[in-house]
């Protein structure tokens, strides 16, 4: 089929779907993606390192590591001061994505909601930006007048729910509803009428209420109270999304494959790790002024002369080493660099659990983990207990643990293993698992369905 | 939105498409940045869709051209011959650029009558500068009397009076001038407008999304 110039490519992208839910605890109940996955193939997705939402989708649309796409998390170094860190917009993805390479090769595209995209660049065809747009009154898509269309179709679209660090958890849930039901309105307008040959969207709702309703339906959550009302909000999404799923099914030909993909996966959150306040109980890091209560690390008085160390929080940590020549303050010499890191790292990996359990963690270098490792990249990445701790930067907080999370209410961490499943009516997979994929082969999965020859700089390969 | 954009798709639903294309005609001195300017243009337009052909000028020269010298009918022959092929191209829907030196203003406006979908790009940078670039080594040359009839040296060159785009290579990278290009093909519909090429975050911008990636828990 390669070269039939009638194949279409659609593309269903749910942040932070987990194998678990999908394929295991809640397939039964979803009708659509069980006969997906009957007809088709599917499997586990390993995402890339570390499974976040921004690189990940860019990694995934342009099969490059973040190394190579210089892009570590939502933010970055942009130099070697202690302080400046820039927001990965699109503006920082400097490579060409699926949808550049098929606009170059004629192929129309449209492209909703895809992390990575604001500000939006042109394309052979319309694209929405993501959930990083600053809001609807930013110039949210290409073509500039597609911003007007939307208005008409759905009035104020959300690229994102707001104040999700919210215990309002009914009010989180209708806007969870809202800015999906809305994005899958634009989704349905645009299949009807844009002309496409690659039609991709990626919901953040799948995401966000996993972070905010995990708690309520995982009986292994420390956080879990048998029969809360809220004990079906995940499942009642996941069926509500089935339905919406096999209404765009409805509106597609035999001529389009589909793809269900996520980014990464999810799974329970147990508790938070200090990890700057063990760097300072360590003595790895020295503040003027020890912070009277619990204080973000960017406000508290840092002593860089005497800090050797640092870490930004999130749902892994990033960790920083301040080096004499690189950092504007740097203690460590360059030939201490490896043995400090290894030291770190040794210590960090064995920080046990609030009950004096091993934890787990991981901890990578970005040499160990990249091909490239282009502009800054932290110097060591740590998974604690393989992300089911998550990473937070706070001082002042007395205790290296902590089960009160530093930006409020959360109760997912990311996971490895995402999914895919890829239904090609041409070419039915007959319900076949496939083992061992990476989120680097979609890129070259969709070209080789379009036709196209994956560029050489792509790391995965086509699974078809 | 730009009625040469506007089609009826197999559903007759309204959409758009790159009907009909141009030509950028670009002009200005030898090392005055034609070339570099093309190379970033080319990539905006094929992004878009566009079908694009480059007639660069020393590629013209050795293939389409080949035999022509430089006296003023030569020169005139030569631009027409690029000319007639640019409309060629343009009429069926292709972006064709034009990267020669083109000296002469009346044979450019001859291209113009007849190719009508016509962008001429003045690429302006003086004498001096282009003489201090000197990629191709060829102003060194002239200077020393080693090429006759040189643009600039021993021949006229003559800028636009009306171009639809000036872009001033000793002020602005060849980024800003392919993206200036861009936006001026916007305003003159052969582009549908982009909601951004390639233009900067604000600060504001940024507080925004940092707030909500700090709710989000990602920061």
């Amino acid at each position: 089929m390669i070269g039939n110039h009638r194949r279409k490519v659609l593309v269903v992208g749910l942040d932070c779907v987990p194998p678990e839910l999908l394929f295991r605890q809640y397939r039964d109940e979803l009708p659509h993606v069980r006969d997906l996955m009957a007809r088709g193939l599917w499997g586990e997705l390993e995402s890339c390192h570390p499974p976040i939402t921004v690189p990940a989708w860019s990694c995934m649309m342009a099969s490059q590591d973040p190394g190579q796409l210089g892009i570590y998390g939502f933010r970055n170094r942009a130099d070697y001061s202690y302080d400046k860190l820039s927001i990965a917009t699109g503006n920082a993805v400097k490579v060409e994505r699926v949808w550049d390479l098929l606009s170059r090769a004629d192929k129309k595209v449209v492209v909703v909601g895809v992390p990575g995209t604001y500000p939006p660049r042109p394309v052979n065809g319309v694209l929405v930006s993501c959930f990083l747009t600053p809001g609807i009154e930013s110039q949210y898509t290409h073509p500039a007048g597609l911003r007007e269309e939307i208005a008409g179709v759905v009035g104020e679209y959300m690229v994102d729910v707001k104040g999700f660090r919210t215990e309002d958890k009914d009010w989180l849930l209708r806007q969870i509803y809202e800015m999906t039901e809305k994005r899958l309105r634009v989704v349905r307008h645009f299949l009807r009428t844009k002309p496409w040959d690659f039609f991709m969207f990626v919901e953040m709702g799948t995401d966000r209420i996993h972070h905010g309703f995990w708690k309520f339906s995982d009986p292994g959550h420390r956080g879990y109270e048998p029969g809360n009302r809220h004990e079906q909000a995940i499942r009642d999404y996941y069926r509500y999304l089935d339905r919406e799923l096999g209404e765009l099914l409805a509106m597609i030909d035999q001529d389009t494959v589909v793809l269900v993909v996520s980014d990464h996966g999810a799974k329970k959150m147990d508790g938070g790790i200090c990890i700057n306040e063990w760097l300072w109980q360590n003595g790895y890091l020295t503040l003027h002024t020890p912070p009277a209560r619990p204080t973000a690390m960017d406000k508290c008085a840092v002593d860089w002369s005497r800090t050797r160390a640092w870490s930004e929080g999130g749902y892994y940590a990033r960790l920083f080493l301040n080096v004499k020549g690189r950092e504007p303050q740097g203690v460590i010499e360059p030939r201490d660099y490896e043995r400090v890191r290894d030291e770190l790292a040794a210590k960090i990996a064995a920080i046990p659990d609030h009950q004096g359990r091993p934890l787990g963690t991981q901890v990578y270098t970005p040499q160990a983990l990249y091909r490239a490792t282009n502009n800054i990249a932290p110097d060591l990445l740590i998974y604690f207990g393989d992300l089911s701790w998550r990473s937070v930067g706070t001082l002042g907080t007395g205790a290296i643990h902590t089960f009160d999370n530093d930006t409020g209410p959360d109760d997912a961490n990311h996971a490895q293993q995402g999914i895919l499943i890829l239904h090609d009516p041409a070419q039915p997979g007959g319900g076949r698992e496939i083992k061992g994929m990476s989120l680097y082969d979609v890129a070259p999965t969709i070209l080789h369905l379009l036709g196209q020859t994956p560029p050489p700089h792509m790391i995965g390969k086509s699974i078809v | 939105m730009n009625d040469r954009f506007a089609v009826d798709d197999q559903r007759g639903n309204h959409s758009m498409t790159h009907e009909r294309g141009c030509t950028i005609w670009f002009t200005g001195l030898s090392g005055a940045g034609k070339s570099t300017i093309t190379e970033q243009l080319v990539p905006l337009l094929k992004q878009r869709g566009c079908k694009v052909e480059v007639l660069d000028g020393d590629v013209v020269r050795t293939n389409l051209s080949k035999g022509l010298g430089f006296s003023k009918e030569d020169r005139d022959t030569n631009i027409r011959r690029i000319g007639f092929v640019c409309n060629l191209l343009t009429r069926n829907g292709v972006f064709a650029i034009s990267a020669a030196i083109s000296p002469y203003k009346a044979v450019r406006d001859e291209n113009r009558a007849l190719i009508k979908d016509f962008v001429e790009v003045y690429v302006k940078a003086s004498l001096e500068t282009c003489i201090k670039r000197d990629v191709k080594g060829l102003y060194k040359k002239a200077l020393a009397g080693e090429i006759k009839e040189f643009t600039g040296i021993s021949d006229p060159y003559e800028p636009p009076d009306n171009p639809e785009v000036i872009c001033e290579t000793e002020k602005e990278t060849p980024q800003e001038s392919a993206r200036k290009i861009v936006r001026r093909l916007e305003e003159l519909g052969y582009l549908v407008p982009a909601g951004n090429n390639g233009d900067g975050y604000s600060s504001q911008e940024e507080e925004v999304v940092k707030q909500r990636l700090t709710e989000l828990g990602y920061l």
